[in-house]
Order: structure tokens, then sequence, then C-alpha cells
């Protein structure tokens, strides 16, 4: 009784096709959607922080602390403007003139050559929690270069750390971002438009149309879903292009390896977005279902802003029902380390697991709601 | 369309159906229905809404499992949902006719290319249809930009496309004007002088009124299935009266009126009432009385006292 016939499959994407076309707006998030977030967040969103506004209180008025403040200023992260007493430098931080001020008392130099640890306050704007880590970052680099200058180099300091940082050298934030960023505007693309488009043969009774025709359940769903996997690639494809030309972020991995990532992850959201849709039957809760189930997590769970190490315990073991989260690691990874098939083996089989089960729950129930 | 092969069918039954249910959880849609529709014939459901005619639809046109009995359509027979049936009728639901944002012939190759239609038949059968409901349109006319009776006649031509023996038309006529409907009905006549047999369910009367047979449904029964003409005979064996008020009658009147033991039944119809008797002879004797208040005429009854009558059971 079930037969699969390709013809009628292709004229419900042909059918589709059309309903894209017409509609400006499925046509504007498909295309335009994913060029703008790409440069929104690789252009105004800058972890990096520069040019750190800093109140200075240079009580000492010595060469030494001079030298100190030389070298505060030389590095590109900081923007120095000189207080007079330690008080206007707190009032300064407080009224937000500066993010951190350093005080120097007047005993440095005379502390320094006594032998004596000389004593600098620094004090760090804690109430906006995202500068606190790299200004504290960029204090103790400067203190070790400082010490050495101040010092010359007559005191060799009993051993010394290197650091450097493999695969994003500069800790170029936009390398880190933009590849993450694949899995957002898929998510958006496959899991939200698929939803609402099922859910609109339901809701304008034309899914009952279809199916007084001899048409078979399984080629609505391939026919339905397919131009918006299409769609999905070519979103992707616009990512990784404006990626590697704009932005000029390194591919260091395998594209197939990537590709086929994509490819899961895709198919998985589109199975979520037509079960989704099958459940609700209405394009406003379909729409909801769709941001609180695949767009939210795979922003805020993924790993795409906030690590995934740094969550509490529960969020962490949580995390890995998302299937967002795997392909957040196959996307970085082998944008960034080259990461190979195998060394990705745990993400592709979760990413794997989620596709299959995905789109046996979407399918079975997609058929039992049709046939009669 | 090729309308030559309904010949051979002869006056075998389009559709049968014995003892039908269907059962939602505790509420039955549609409850142990019996009723048999003849080829080239036009036959229609009346009632009001939720009494069970959309039900029966589905279930004919293979969209939905019978939770009981027996049905045969377009000599395919089923007890369940049934895809064979599906290339033998046209089905036009009174939800949903074509998709707004595509035109006329991107929904028309749709329809075609689902019910695996070459281009030739499908080409040569569209014109038919559109010589039929004289479409005269640009074929890339996109649906929302037609007149709402227009869209209903582009959406019959769908339903007719693959040369069904039998369509059903879910109230084909909700929503559009006098007009409108005037004409879509003498295209169903259309069909069936071309023995196409016609299923149709409405809520006018005067729709009811041009079937060759009616079946008037309740609560998921059929309470009465005749010609127009039979279901009068059989609700009102008496002869109908009309009552014009000579002049306007209180509530209490009107009330005391109606309650008279004469009266099989006496309802307002409009500004006049419609009235049935006992017996000739009865009437006779008060005739006089009621004369006083009102001009009194013989009238054959209309399928709305019927209606009234059987369905919503206003007699004592």
């Amino acid at each position: 009784m079930s037969s699969f016939v390709w013809r009628r499959a292709a004229a419900v994407s042909r059918k589709e096709v059309f309903h894209i076309l017409r509609d400006p707006y499925t046509l504007g998030a498909a295309l335009v959607l994913p060029v703008f977030m790409v440069i929104m967040f690789g252009v105004a969103i800058e972890f990096n922080v520069k040019n750190v506004a800093l109140a200075v209180c240079d009580s000492d008025q010595t060469q030494s602390s001079r030298r100190l403040l030389d070298t505060f200023g030389s590095s590109e992260y900081f923007l120095i403007h000189r207080v007079v007493s330690p008080h206007e430098a707190v009032t300064d931080v407080s009224a937000e003139r500066a993010r951190a001020a350093l005080i120097i008392p007047p005993r440095f130099e005379k502390d320094l050559f006594a032998g004596r640890a000389a004593e600098v306050q620094m004090l760090v704007d804690g109430s906006d929690n995202s500068t606190v880590g790299p200004v504290l970052g960029y204090v103790g680099s400067i203190q070790s270069i400082a010490s050495q200058r101040i010092a010359g180099f007559e005191r060799p300091a009993p051993y010394e750390l290197r650091t450097r940082f493999l695969f994003n050298p500069e800790l170029n934030s936009r390398w880190f971002v933009i590849p993450g960023l694949t899995v957002v505007v898929m998510s958006i693309l496959s899991i939200l438009l698929t939803a609402l488009t099922v859910a609109r043969e339901w809701e304008n009774g034309s899914m009952e149309l279809l199916l007084s025709t001899p048409v078979e359940p399984l080629e609505i769903v391939v026919g339905k879903l397919s131009p918006y996997g299409v769609l999905g690639v070519i979103a992707v494809t616009f990512v990784y292009v404006i990626a590697r030309t704009v932005f000029g972020i390194p591919f260091a991995g395998n594209i197939a390896v990537f590709g086929l990532g994509c490819l899961l992850f895709l198919v998985t959201y589109l199975a979520q977005g037509l079960l989704i849709s099958v459940m609700t039957r209405k394009q406003t809760i379909a729409m909801q279902l769709a941001m609180m189930s695949g767009m939210l997590p795979s922003n805020l769970l993924s790993g795409f802003i906030f690590p995934i190490e740094s969550m509490p315990k529960f969020f962490q073991y949580f995390t890995m029902i998302l299937p967002a989260r795997w392909f957040m690691r196959i996307a970085r990874d082998t944008f960034l380390e080259g990461s190979s098939f195998f060394e990705l083996g745990g993400s592709f089989l979760a990413l794997s697991i989620f596709c299959v089960l995905m789109i046996l729950v979407a399918t079975r129930r997609f058929k039992r709601d049709l046939e009669p | 369309m090729n309308f030559s092969s309904s010949e051979t069918r002869g006056n075998e039954s389009a559709v049968e159906v014995q003892d039908l249910s269907v059962r939602f959880g505790d509420f039955y849609a549609v409850n142990r229905i019996s009723f048999t529709v003849h080829s080239g014939e036009i036959f229609g459901f009346l009632g009001a809404n939720g009494a069970g005619k959309t039900t029966t639809i589905r279930v004919l046109c293979g969209l939905l499992r019978p939770t009981e009995g027996y049905v045969r359509v377009a000599g395919v027979s089923f007890d369940h949902g049934e895809q064979a049936v599906k290339s033998k009728v046209g089905y036009m639901s009174q939800k949903f006719t074509l998709y707004d944002d595509l035109t006329v012939e991107e929904n028309l190759s749709f329809t075609a290319s689902l019910r695996k239609m070459d281009t030739a038949t499908y080409v040569r059968q569209r014109q038919e249809l559109f010589d039929f409901i004289s479409f005269d349109r640009p074929l890339n006319t996109i649906v929302r930009d037609l007149p709402g009776g227009t869209k209903q006649h582009v959406s019959l031509a769908a339903a007719l496309l693959h040369d069904p023996e039998i369509i059903f038309l879910d109230e084909p006529t909700a929503g559009v004007t006098p007009a409108s409907r005037s004409r879509f009905w003498s295209l169903i006549r259309k069909l069936a002088e071309r023995n196409k047999t016609v299923f149709v369910t409405t809520h006018y009367m005067d729709e009811a009124e041009q079937c060759d047979r009616i079946a008037l449904m309740r609560e998921g029964k059929i309470l009465a299935l005749d010609t127009p003409d039979g279901l009068k005979r059989s609700a009102f064996p008496m002869p109908m009266l009309e009552f014009d008020p000579k002049e306007s009658l209180s509530f209490a009147d009107i009330s005391k009126m109606s309650r008279h033991e004469v009266f099989l039944f006496f309802e307002p119809y409009g500004l006049r009432f419609h009235a049935s008797v006992r017996s000739e002879e009865e009437w006779e004797k008060v005739r006089p009385f009621f004369e006083k208040t009102f001009n009194i005429r013989r009238i054959t009854p209309s399928l709305e006292d019927v209606f009234i009558h059987t369905v919503e059971g206003k007699v004592p």
C-alpha cells in the first residue's frame, strides 16, 4: 500500500519553493539573516577588551613609578588619565569615568631600593564581569614586564612562565565566535522554518486536501523539508565564505568533516521542526516551541557564548542531550584545530544518534497523525 | 472530461453505507447510518454544524477510519481508510480550497502531479474544465487576486482534474455571494447531466431544494432521506397554511394561538406564520375565528418547514 513516488515528493517540493519565493520574510530570513548575524557578531561583539580607562594616582613621582606607568601606557590595553589623590581615583571608578584605578604610594621607589616588597594598589570595577577577567590578565602580564624593567636584569626571576596560545595565537574572539555562528544560523533556519511550514498546512486545512489525493505521508515530509534543507546549506555556505574572506578566519580542518557535521545537524533539526509542527498544528505555538527547544539552547547552552565547562554540573550534563552542543564542537574544532573525523568521533556519534532518533520519532508521529 | 465511461456504470450505486459509526472518544460523530447514493445523482446532506456531515464525507473519501460499519465507494469496499478510493473520488473541503500565494496554473499542476497525471492529459483536462467553468483569466493569476466565486470554480476544477466518478463537495458555497452560489449550482447540475455523482453538504435550503435526494442529519443520525417533494409529503401530510396578520399581534396572542389544538404546528416565518392542521373538518370549524385576525392561504411547504419540523423537532 505504501510506495514512495519521487514525482509526488518533487511536486510537493516545487510547491514549497513557490511558497518560499512568494514570501519575502522566509527568503529574507534564509539569505539576509546569516549575513547580518555574521557581520554583527564579527564586528560589534568583541570579547577582547581594549582601551580600558585607567585612573592613575602617582604619589611617588620617581623614575621607578614612571617606568611602571610607561609600561601600562605603552600597552594598547589602557588609556591613562592622571588624578591627584587616591580619593579622586576611587571617585572616577564609581562615576564610571574609569574602569580601573592604579594607586602608587609615596614610598614605592624607596621600598624597591631597600629590597622590601613595594606595594601598588589596583582597583577594578567589578560590576562589569566581562571586563574584569581580561583586565586582570593584562595587569598580570604588564606586572611581569614592569618588574623586569624596573629591576633591570640584575635579579632574574627564578623561573619564567612563557604562555603561548594554540590554535588562536592572538586570542581573537572572532575566530572563536564566527565558526559557532554556523550552529546558530542553521538552528534558526531549519527548526523554525520547518515548524512553521508544516504547521501552516494543518492550520489552513490544506493538509486534508493533500491527503485526499493518493500522496503518501513520507512524500509530504521529504517534499516539504528538502527546500529548507537546501536553504540551510546555502546559509551555512554564506557564513563560511564570509568567515573566510571578510574576517580572514583560517579553516584548518577537513571541509568534508565539517560538511558532514552540518548535514547531520541540519537533518536533526529539520526532523525536530517537523515533530513540533505535528504536535502543535498551530503556527504561533510552533514558533514558540521552536524558539524554546531549538534556538535558545543553541545560543545559550551550546557553548556558543558561555563555556560549558563553567556551567553548573547539572547543566554540563544537560547540554549533552542538545545536538547543538555537539555540532558546536565539530564546527569550532574543524575550523580552528583542524580536528579529523576520528578526533571528533564522540561528537559525531552523539549527533548521529540524535539524528536517527529524531527522524524516527518525527516521521512515526507524523504518519500516525495522517493515516486514517 | 471523459464523460463517456459513465455509461458503463449503469444504475449501479455510487456510494453504499451500512451501519457506519465514527466515534471520537465517547462522542459519536456519526451513529449507525445507512444509505445508498445512485450513480449520476445529486445527493445532499442537510444539517446543522456538528451534525456529522463532514465526518461522513471524510470517511467516504478515505481520510478517516470508520469505527464500525461497511462502506463501498465507487466500487471499492473498505472498513478502514483506503488509498484506492482516492483516485476515484474528488473532494472539495469547506475549509481550504486553493493555495492563495500560488497561481492558478501552479495549483492545478500541483494537484495533477500528486495524482501522477501525465502532462498531455493534464493540459487537456485543464482546458476542458476551464471551458466547463467558463474561466477566461490568465493562467498565471495569483489565486489571492481571484474573486471569491471564481476561486470556488477553480477549486471545483482542481477537484475534478483527475476525472473522478464521484465528487464530494463539503459546503462548497460557504461565504460566496448569492449570484456566485447560483452559478456554482448550475455547474453542479451540469455535472449530474454528464452522469457524475455529486455528493454535497449544505445548510442553504434553496440549495437543498435542487438536490435529487436529501438526507437530513442531526447528532450523527439520518432523520429522513427522500426527494425534496417526498420529504415535504411525509413531513406534512396535511395541507400547509400561511397566516398573514392583518394587524400587529402581541406575543401573548401568538403563543395562545400557536397552542390551539387544531394545529400540528404553528411557526413564525418572517412576518407571517406557517402552520399545518390535524384534519380538514376540524379546521373548517375554527377557520372563521382565525380569519378575523389573518389573511389565510394554502401553500406548499418549503424545505425550511421540513427542516424545522424534522431536524429541530419542534412538534408536540
